[in-house]
């Protein structure tokens, strides 16, 4: 049996409770308020390039010019969006975005699914072989595959003026329509389906295709959106590799925004007009941010891959 | 919807998947059905993936001797050495090894050999040494920096209740955006109006970022513009970047935190714990899996780092006026492809290898270290 | 030191705040814990005995009442200032701590005047470890340890810091049976040992009886009854109280009582004096059955268990409450098995009457 010097042990058991309670209580709001202080301060900073790119591009050159910056525009210029249109030739940008943004979303989407499922569900010899190979590749850099990436599409002839536009689109969209992470992403989802639920439905007599359709999009939805939505933002935001192999043509949004407003002599640039472009370029991301945001940081918190 | 059209559509389903089995049954494929339904993915990983990796790899290891080549001598800086009177470059001797090269490929007329020289021309490059003083600055200042931001805006949205969902989704809003677009933003706030290169002109804008010192009773920076210094633009790179990847880290660790048994923390305040050892004794083990997580996703980040630098530098990735040469904010991505722009496959091969490796052996690094850190 | 717990409440906001009700968790509680006392406070899942015991600590703020740590209103006090110890039903062990680190925690938070100097802190970590037996076990983690081995670090972490009241929650039901028997001795020693008032929470009826100086029997936020664990058992105060105490469960039946006779299935089985008449619930434990002949009590016989020094009698009787009659009788009673009835005669004193709307207990005198 061990021993205990109970007696001898004076800490909390004698401490005295009285006074304490106030302090306490005014310890907790202190706490709060400074706890709100720190985060108010941070969202300002955090916030605040998006405030400053709207109200920029809302000012007139020589009010942004002002030695003590305005922090509203004493007059609103709305002209500054018509002119960075023209000025960037932001219609075919956008024009070229999108295109790229819809087609690659939906073909790399039924490929995704397709192979998915195929790993997920079918039995095949090599199938394990095969996903582990396809998983290793998932940690060599982008800008290796880009070197002989642009060799090959070059050989095709995809690359230079003149392209027709299944040529120009067509590089900026085949070389990405796979995607090892969404698959992979997928698969995890489809996995979770229990697969009594395949058996049954062959043993019904049910096709594979139907099955896909009925049963396992619809359960994985919610995946198939966060895959959609970091796709879509991809192209969005896609700057190398349109600017390696495309000339004006074909540019993506991205690739127009840095130089179009900078005077090629001066380097001086017209900044209210430049972030009237950046305001247009941010504001479709703003949206589906704001309507989705649940599945976007569903699909990041799940990948760490930006775009 | 009548059932009629639902009857329709399961009867147009059922139609393909018959068609498309007895086609696969009629070409005796059903066997390779898997194989079938793989065949588009497979084909595009043949060629945009697996062989870029066996072809970058092959060119990364082959060479050609150029006779005609002149070897210059090079002082201790890495700086081809003149002769002092006629100014000309000192040539040693001619024929060197020179990397690979796809328009020689493709005239056919160069012998190709294996060698290591594309490698070598990479480490020898004189702005090598610029290139990875870049990016170790700035894995070193942007990881511990935003890793630690968001580890404390995590711990005190955690903290909160109202407004919680608010500043969350404020927090979040930078992942959502076209880092070429919102470095334009940045250059702008940092940016001086009418700079040249000997005074500020205090007549015009000094840029918001400048006025805000201002208030606070500093002198203004020259940031970005014709003049700066080298430390004052990786300053801009270093609050850009760390803005940028804040919503990343916090939404990982918030997550991270949310998911941590609160027993701990009730447990921790029975136990009389003062708020800062909650914080270093059970929040930060408890989440050191997802700090080495983030510290490491944001390694890999760090040595890539390329378009948050066009946004703020534009394509000369350096201030105006900086100087012909390396430009002063190069990165390995940023090498790579200026190799490509001057079509030097081989070499853009060689860094493109050297950057994997160097990656792998951070993350390497990092692992080992959270595995000592990381107590569980 | 005494607890005392004046008419604490507790009321939960409901989830849908449209829709949804509130639930009263603890309803207007007092008691008053004397120094150095075991308490169990005991009842089904949701009575509130929890939460009760989650208001003492301070992680919750109760919704009305009182609560004093001897002279001392600690109501408002948060639980980093009560200076409590408490073992978490999933003991709640640091994982990334060895057991000598997460002894040691509470310690090294001590601030001021309390604070000790490093050796009188690992003197006091050794002498809490070994009061729970696991002085050997220092340098592990508590992913190395069995679910026993946990609980008593957890026990050893809320004692270390000698706290005014130890408070556990449902310390044994994450332990096996065998376990459970052995660590409720252990408490019960160490608790003895410390002279630490102790307050554990349990839906074990059998395990707050045994070891419990006091048990609070309580139902829907609402304490039943309170006293020591025989007293209750013998005495209980409604039939929620007879029903919960007791292993095999007491037998209820539908009863009346005609003039000073209780009727059971049509039979009188024994006098109840002073009772006007009425229909009565009637709970006998099954130990108040004698085996007799001219027994008052018939029964259908179904199954006899023996189970060495006791025999179990199952039988059916068609004014029981549960499907079967269970009483147990000493070993030395020859019952025969073959028989299709079989007739008791009751011990009073085992015989609780209650009221058949209200549940309340009925007294009637016994000779």
């Amino acid at each position: 049996m061990s021993e205990v010097k109970t007696e001898t042990i004076v800490t909390m058991k004698d401490k005295n409770l009285k006074n304490v309670t106030s302090t306490q209580k005014v310890m907790k709001i202190i706490t709060q308020v400074l706890l709100y202080i720190f985060l108010g301060v941070m969202a300002i900073i955090v916030i605040f390039p998006f405030y400053w790119m709207i109200i920029s591009s809302l000012k007139t050159v020589a009010e942004y010019e002002l030695p003590i910056p305005t922090l509203f525009p004493k007059t609103i210029v709305w002209a500054n969006y018509t002119e960075a249109i023209q000025a960037a030739d932001l219609y075919n940008l956008f024009k070229n975005t999108v295109i790229v943004g819809v087609v690659s979303t939906l073909l790399s989407l039924v490929i995704t699914v397709i192979s998915a499922f195929v790993f997920a569900r079918l039995e095949f010899k090599g199938r394990d072989t095969l996903f582990a190979i396809l998983l290793a590749t998932m940690m060599i850099p982008g800008e290796l595959f880009t070197i002989t990436n642009y060799i090959t599409v070059s050989k095709w002839g995809w690359v230079g003026n003149e392209l027709t536009p299944l040529e120009g689109y067509g590089v900026l969209i085949v070389p990405f329509l796979v995607s090892i992470f969404y698959i992979y992403l997928l698969k995890q989802n489809f996995m979770q389906i229990p697969n009594e639920l395949y058996l049954a439905a062959k043993i019904d007599g049910t096709k594979d295709l139907k099955y896909l359709w009925k049963v396992m999009i619809p359960l994985a939805l919610p995946t198939l959106i966060s895959i959609t939505i970091l796709k879509m933002m991809g192209a969005w935001n896609s700057y190398v590799w349109p600017r390696l192999v495309t000339t004006k043509e074909y540019h993506l949004i991205t690739n127009g925004l840095r130089t179009a407003f900078q005077d090629a002599n001066t380097g001086t640039a017209n900044i209210p007009q430049q972030m009237a472009a950046v305001t247009m370029v941010s504001i479709p991301l703003f949206l589906v941010f704001i309507f989705l945001r649940k599945y976007i940081m569903k699909g990041v918190s799940r990948s760490g891959i930006k775009g | 919807m009548t059932n009629q059209s639902v009857a329709k559509k399961k009867h147009i389903w059922d139609k393909v998947s018959e068609k498309f089995d007895i086609f696969c049954r009629k070409i005796k494929l059903d066997k390779w059905k898997a194989w079938l339904y793989l065949l588009p993915t497979i084909v595009l990983l043949a060629i945009f993936t697996f062989c870029p990796i066996i072809n970058t790899v092959s060119m990364a290891f082959t060479v050609y001797w150029d006779p005609e080549a002149p070897v210059y001598e090079y002082d201790e800086s890495g700086n081809i050495l003149t002769d002092d009177e006629t100014g000309k470059k000192v040539v040693l001797g001619y024929g060197e090894y020179k990397g690979y090269n796809i328009a020689l490929d493709i005239a056919g007329e160069t012998d190709f050999e294996f060698g290591f020289n594309n490698f070598i021309s990479v480490l020898k490059y004189n702005g090598f040494i610029q290139i990875m003083k870049n990016t170790v600055i700035l894995c070193i200042m942007t990881v511990p920096i935003s890793t630690l931001l968001a580890l404390l805006i995590a711990v005190c949205l955690n903290a909160i209740k109202p407004l919680r969902r608010l500043l969350q989704t404020i927090f979040f809003m930078p992942y959502v955006t076209n880092s070429i677009a919102i470095g334009m933003v940045f250059a702008a706030m940092f940016n001086i109006v009418g700079v040249n290169e000997h005074n500020l002109d205090a007549s015009r804008s000094l840029g918001i970022i400048n006025s805000v010192l201002g208030v606070l009773g500093m002198d203004p920076v020259n940031w970005i513009n014709q003049g700066s210094s080298y430390w004052a633009n990786i300053a801009v790179m270093v609050i850009y970047i760390a803005w940028n990847a804040l919503p990343f880290k916090i939404l990982i660790l918030l997550g991270g935190l949310q998911s941590v048994n609160k027993q701990y923390y009730d447990a921790a305040k029975i136990d009389s714990t003062p708020p800062w050892r909650v914080f270093t004794r059970i929040t930060v083990p408890l989440l050191s899996p997802m700090i080495a997580y983030v510290v490491i996703t944001g390694f890999i980040g760090g040595f890539k780092e390329y378009t948050s630098i066009i946004g703020i530098f534009g394509e000369g990735m350096q201030p105006p006026g900086a100087g012909a040469g390396t430009p002063r904010l190069q990165t390995m991505v940023g090498y790579i492809y200026d190799a490509l722009g001057t079509n030097s496959q081989g070499t853009a091969s060689a860094a493109a290898i050297i950057l994997f490796l160097l990656i792998f052996a951070v993350t390497l690094i990092n692992l080992y270290v959270s595995k000592k850190k990381t107590h569980y | 030191m005494k607890i005392v717990l004046q008419n604490l409440t507790k009321i939960f906001p409901p989830r849908d705040k449209k829709r949804g009700k509130e639930t009263i968790a603890v309803n207007n509680f007092t008691f008053t814990i004397p120094d150095g006392k075991l308490v169990g406070l005991l009842g089904p899942s949701g009575c509130g005995k929890s939460t009760t015991l989650y208001m003492i600590s301070g992680l919750q703020a109760p919704s009305g009442g009182k609560i004093f740590f001897g002279e001392d209103d600690v109501t408002e006090l948060s639980p980093e200032n009560r200076g409590v110890g408490l073992v978490f039903q999933n003991y709640a062990l640091y994982p990334h701590m060895t057991v000598k680190q997460n002894i040691l925690f509470p310690l090294q938070n001590l601030r001021g005047e309390d604070r000790l100097t490093k050796e009188q802190m690992i003197e006091r970590a050794y002498d809490a470890a070994k009061l729970v037996q696991i002085d050997e076990l220092m340098e592990r983690k508590p992913s190395e340890l069995s679910g026993g081995q946990q609980q008593r670090v957890a026990i050893a972490r809320a004692l270390v810091k000698m706290p005014k009241v130890l408070l556990l929650d449902e310390p044994l039901s994450n332990l096996d049976a065998r376990l459970r028997l052995q660590t409720r001795e252990e408490i019960k020693r160490i608790q003895k040992e410390t002279g630490i008032t102790t307050i554990f929470v349990t839906h074990d009826q059998e395990e707050a009886m045994s070891i419990s100086d006091i048990i609070v029997v309580m139902k829907l936020g609402v304490v039943q009854q309170v006293g020591a664990p025989q007293d209750v058992y013998d005495d209980p105060i409604n039939l929620f109280v007879a029903k919960f105490l007791g292993t095999p469960p007491i037998n209820v039946f539908k009863g009346s009582v005609k003039s000073g006779k209780l009727v059971i299935n049509g039979a009188e089985v024994m006098d109840v004096p002073g009772i006007d008449d009425r229909e009565v619930f009637v709970g006998i434990r099954p130990e108040g059955f004698i085996p007799a002949a001219d027994g008052s009590f018939e029964c259908n016989l179904s199954n006899v268990e023996v189970m060495g020094r006791d025999v179990s009698v199952v039988s059916t009787n068609e004014a029981s409450l549960n499907p079967f009659v269970r009483s147990i009788i000493d070993a030395d009673y020859k019952i025969d098995k073959s028989a299709t009835t079989i007739r008791f005669a009751l011990k009073p004193h085992k015989v609780f009457l209650f009221d058949e709307k209200t549940e309340e207990r009925i007294k009637f005198e016994v000779n």
